[in-house]
């Protein structure tokens, strides 16, 4: 049961996160978009490469959505109201996010194209840049939660969110969050203008179909996870915990796929760069910080 | 998809064909930078653009198709997924595409029309059965090299057979995979077969080697299939596979090869076996997998990183029982680089479980290669354009890639100039039009140059009202240009909302009267602050591309660059404009992007002065004869024409434009940069492909 109503809440946040998108990319929002291009992505020829790396071809866009479905499988929408309360939770989803990477290599290198293979060699190379940024603010909510429960890390904010005891934390997590789920203007490994879609370029039909709701469900976890850390997860007055979870998850993605039509891309150097030398620093001090402010101020 | 459809569509069918008929997404042949310049809305009509033919299921041309565009936009037609259709604006002939689905004017009206056609056509005919399999013609045959002694050496470009040095010969071979498919792989256009004999091409010699030898240890398989004509596929991993055809193992998915390559690897399992054979006998030493410096007699954590060691057999020891097959077969190994290095252990270490230099990095890139980094990679030539999204339309450009960097360029147009007369006796009205079709993205500085020099050639002058109304036109057209220019930078970067606003400026400003432009003025003074506030812009474009100042640098490229030269100053109409020259410093990108805002603002103030816009025509040319010359500052550059008149008819002319220097920027601007910013650093130098003179 809570595993239908999870998978629901989840077809229905991917559903509105794809409204938010098209309105980001096309300017104008239009409710019904995401069900016609869906429908008509079904309807369109699934194209199979000239001389393709079959296995990992059709593996790629499947193994992304199983990423992020066990991703979502840990975030909790409200007390009970969770897949898996795992002692372990919030190692977990980053172990499950992990896979988003060899997903992605494995689209990239499938289809035989330049393109693609730059793509998912891009990722590749920025591995380090966005998963330590992932991690070691993880880290530091939970040293405040005493826990890696997804549950006890909400519980552990009832009286602050994290967002105002660790913001350093929260900026650093959003942003190697959007860089997990490549969104612009990190969005390198698709870069229309550089690779003409990149490792999205050789899918067509189904597959692609497949492919762009896997990076919708992940988007929602990352969002998920965004709230679960950060801002209370279903705390809040008046609503029901789980139509605060819903909408504070919906706000999150919604910011995070439509920044990035305000700013041009990040170059990847520089990205890398500042992900290496200023975001895992910070970030260490964060841990260093959190770590003080527990022993000393009991909040 | 015209015409009656075949047989009725399920309710299914239906639904999803209305939804394709709505969600219909372009893919525009030249390209979204002159859809702009002809006033096209794409946006505004309902036409997703995509960034690949692969997400497109309309190709929107706009006519006519050039012909240097003509195969390229046959194989991107090629690449669509089915069902698909064809929308041309304008007309004259679509060379080897099949006949447009929907066809209208070269107006936004036109498209729009155009576009309700497409939908009906799509919504009614998606799922017909009668539709015709299309091929693009340019698909169907593949030039090849090949050795008139050793038809198994294939290659694709010219040389000399490695096998007996005679020179390779041209044939041209049909394809047999699917047509259309031909993105940029990774080894295009190549059949199974052929790309494997490439990737080995390097190890012939070994091959050979270990072929005799693995023949003499029973690996029977390999030797018949080389005493054969026919060509047997095997495993690289799994030797009992064996096909006839060209494939992927059934066990591991690897790409089957061609059996007398496996017979080196046969080399290698041989050695292998002996290998375990004596660790079994007696495990004397013990190194460590990361410092094979360290070796001891007892097994052990490693001193250095507490590794556990494992058991070791040096080569040297071992020699005495080594077969043949296990030192040639092995015969790669042993001129290893790593070797020298650990000299003085003795030999090659080799460690139990771990065949030698499995997927060592300096074994696989010994022959490839450095780049400047110095980081050895396979080199693959990717094509870009000319319809890439990021990209100028009509500019190709092949990059070597070393990983993600640029290792080299070549680039040319696929719709440069032809010849500038198409007979010998042009009207001057012919002449101005002709000379205005030549260049899509800047039509009115063409058209006055070609009046100026006409005029001249003429000895006529035109009344002060008049030519400073010319000059507004120009000038209206470079702000639009440079808007042109923001947004594909915008497209370029994926600033989305850029490219949206400065689009929507363009397409206001392009035919606008001088009151609505002065109406316009703060939205553009607006656009213009925002940019220069955008927050990672200036990370994204400082100091890449950057040019040192020279003669050779065009137009804004060299005024972004801190060279005062404009071919406005010495016009004295502009002078008593109050007219002076722009420039910034840097000549990067940034300095680019800073130098067109200026002479957006800069170019405003001019037609709010002149206060009227007349397009340039001919003036009282009549039957006069003689030559002129003139030079107008177009949006890229300074363009210079000289021309004969003989009684009235134009029957000679030459012309020199801006960006044919821009071509031979590309190499400068690329070479050893990152992939991104090497296309940042193209598209920083607005070059237009279609004044390149062959």
């Amino acid at each position: 049961m809570t595993i239908l109503i999870v998978l629901l809440s989840l077809a229905v946040g991917a559903y509105l996160i794809a409204v938010l998108e098209s309105w980001a990319v096309h300017g104008r929002l239009q409710p019904a978009r995401p069900a016609i291009s869906a429908l008509a992505l079904l309807g369109r020829e699934s194209l199979l490469a000239r001389t393709p790396d079959r296995l990992l071809f059709e593996t790629g866009p499947v193994l992304l959505l199983v990423a992020g479905l066990l991703a979502v499988a840990v975030i909790p929408l409200a007390p009970g109201l969770i897949i898996t309360d795992m002692a372990t939770g919030a190692l977990f989803l980053n172990a499950a996010l992990a896979y988003v990477l060899v997903a992605l290599i494995m689209a990239g290198w499938g289809p035989n194209g330049a393109y693609g293979m730059i793509g998912g060699w891009r990722f590749l190379g920025q591995f380090v840049a966005y998963a330590m940024l992932i991690v070691m603010p993880i880290t530091a909510v939970v040293l405040r939660a005493e826990s890696l429960s997804t549950v006890d890390i909400v519980t552990s904010q009832s009286s602050l969110w994290n967002i105002a005891y660790q913001p350093l934390g929260f900026a650093l997590f959003v942003a190697a969050a959007m860089g997990l789920c490549w969104l612009p203007p990190l969005d390198l490994p698709t870069a229309p203008g550089d690779l003409a879609g990149g490792v999205e370029a050789e899918y067509t039909g189904v597959r692609f179909a497949v492919l762009r709701l896997a990076r919708m469900v992940i988007i929602l976890a990352l969002a998920g996870a965004t709230v679960t850390f950060y801002l209370g997860g279903w705390l809040g007055p008046w609503l029901p915990d789980w139509a605060w979870s819903g909408i504070k998850i919906l706000i999150v993605a919604g910011l995070m796929v439509s920044a990035g039509r305000l700013v041009p891309r990040v170059r990847e150097t520089r990205y890398l760069e500042l992900s290496w030398k200023l975001g895992i620093p910070l970030a260490l001090g964060n841990i260093f910080l959190v770590g003080v402010i527990v022993l000393v101020v009991p909040i | 998809m015209i015409g009656a459809r075949q047989g009725t569509m399920t309710m299914l069918q239906r639904l999803v064909a209305a939804a394709m008929s709505r969600d219909i997404r372009g893919f525009v042949v030249p390209g979204a930078d002159v859809a702009r310049a002809a006033g096209l809305d794409l946006g505004g009509a309902g036409l997703h653009l995509s960034a690949t033919p692969r997400h497109a299921n309309v190709l929107v041309i706009i006519a006519p198709l050039p012909a240097g565009l003509a195969d390229a936009a046959s194989v991107a037609y090629g690449q669509m997924p089915r069902p698909r259709a064809i929308l041309a604006l304008g007309s004259g002939d679509l060379g080897p595409l099949p006949d447009a689905d929907a066809t209208g004017p070269l107006t936004q009206a036109g498209l729009v029309t155009a576009m309700e056609d497409l939908r009906w056509v799509i919504a009614t005919g998606s799922f017909r059965s009668d539709v015709d399999d299309y091929e693009a013609p340019t698909l169907q045959t593949r030039t090849e090299y090949t050795c008139p002694m050793h038809p198994e050496v294939v290659q694709d470009e010219p040389g000399n057979c490695p096998k007996c040095g005679m020179t390779l010969v041209l044939r041209k071979a049909a394809v047999s995979s699917h047509a259309g498919h031909a993105m940029p792989e990774k080894e295009r256009d190549m059949p199974v077969e052929t790309r494997v004999e490439t990737t080995s091409a390097g190890h012939d010699h070994a091959n050979d080697k270990g072929n005799k030898h693995g023949g003499a240890h029973d690996h029977g398989h390999a030797k018949h299939a080389v005493s054969e004509p026919l060509v047997q596929y095997t495993c690289p991993m799994h030797s009992e596979v064996i096909s006839a055809e060209p494939g992927s193992c059934p066990k591991c998915g690897m790409f089957l090869v061609p059996a007398d390559t496996k017979s080196e690897h046969a080399g290698h399992d041989a050695r292998h076996g002996h290998t375990k054979h004596a660790a079994d006998e007696s495990p004397a030493r013990y190194t460590c997998p990361m410092h094979p410096e360290v070796v001891q007699d007892e097994p052990g954590n490693c001193p250095k990183c507490g590794m556990t060691l494992v058991p070791v057999e040096e080569a040297v020891e071992n020699s005495g029982h080594d077969h043949g097959a296990a030192s040639q077969g092995h015969d790669n190994g042993s001129k290893s680089s790593h070797q020298g290095s650990h000299a003085s252990h003795g030999n090659d270490v080799v460690i139990e479980g771990i065949e030698a230099h499995f997927m060592s990095m300096t074994d696989l890139t010994r022959d490839m290669p450095a780049s400047e980094d110095g980081l050895k990679m396979e080199w693959i030539g990717v094509p870009f354009g000319p319809f890439f999204p990021g990209l100028p339309s009509g500019l190709r450009l092949d990059l070597t890639l070393d990983g993600d960097a640029v290792a080299g360029t070549s680039a040319d147009s696929a719709v440069g100039l032809s010849e500038l007369l198409h007979e010998d006796t042009t009207t001057p009205a012919a002449f101005v039009d002709q000379l205005a079709a030549l260049s899509p993205l800047s039509p009115v500085a063409y058209s006055l140059l070609a009046c100026l020099a006409l005029e001249q050639a003429a000895e006529q002058s035109v009344p002060s009202s008049v030519a400073r109304a010319r000059i507004a036109a120009a000038e209206r057209e470079r702000l639009t240009s440079h808007f042109g220019w923001l947004a594909g930078f915008g497209t370029q970067a994926g600033f989305t909302w850029l490219e949206k606003r400065a689009t929507a400026l363009q397409l206001k400003l392009r035919v606008a009267p001088v009151i609505e432009i002065a109406a316009l003025a703060p939205k553009i003074t607006a656009l213009l602050t925002r940019i220069q506030r955008t927050p990672l812009l200036k990370a994204r474009l400082k100091g890449i591309g950057r040019l040192a100042g020279d003669d050779a640098l065009p137009g804004p490229v060299a005024r972004a660059g801190g060279i005062a030269r404009d071919a406005r100053s010495d016009d004295p109409i502009y002078t008593e404009l109050g007219f002076t020259v722009l420039t910034a410093t840097d000549g990067d990108a940034l300095a680019r992007l800073t130098q067109r805002c200026g002479e957006i603002f800069q170019s405003l103030e001019l037609i709010l002065k002149v206060g009227a816009i007349a397009m340039p025509e001919p003036h009282g040319i009549g039957t006069a004869s003689g030559t002129g010359e003139a030079v107008v500052e177009t949006p890229r550059g300074a363009a210079r024409l000289s021309l004969t008149l003989h009684n009235g008819k134009v029957t000679a002319a030459n012309i020199e434009t801006p960006t044919a220097a821009h071509v031979d920027l590309i190499a400068t601007v690329a070479d050893g940069r990152e992939l991104g910013d090497a296309l940042t650093g193209i598209g920083s130098l607005d070059m237009s492909p279609w004044e390149v003179t062959a």
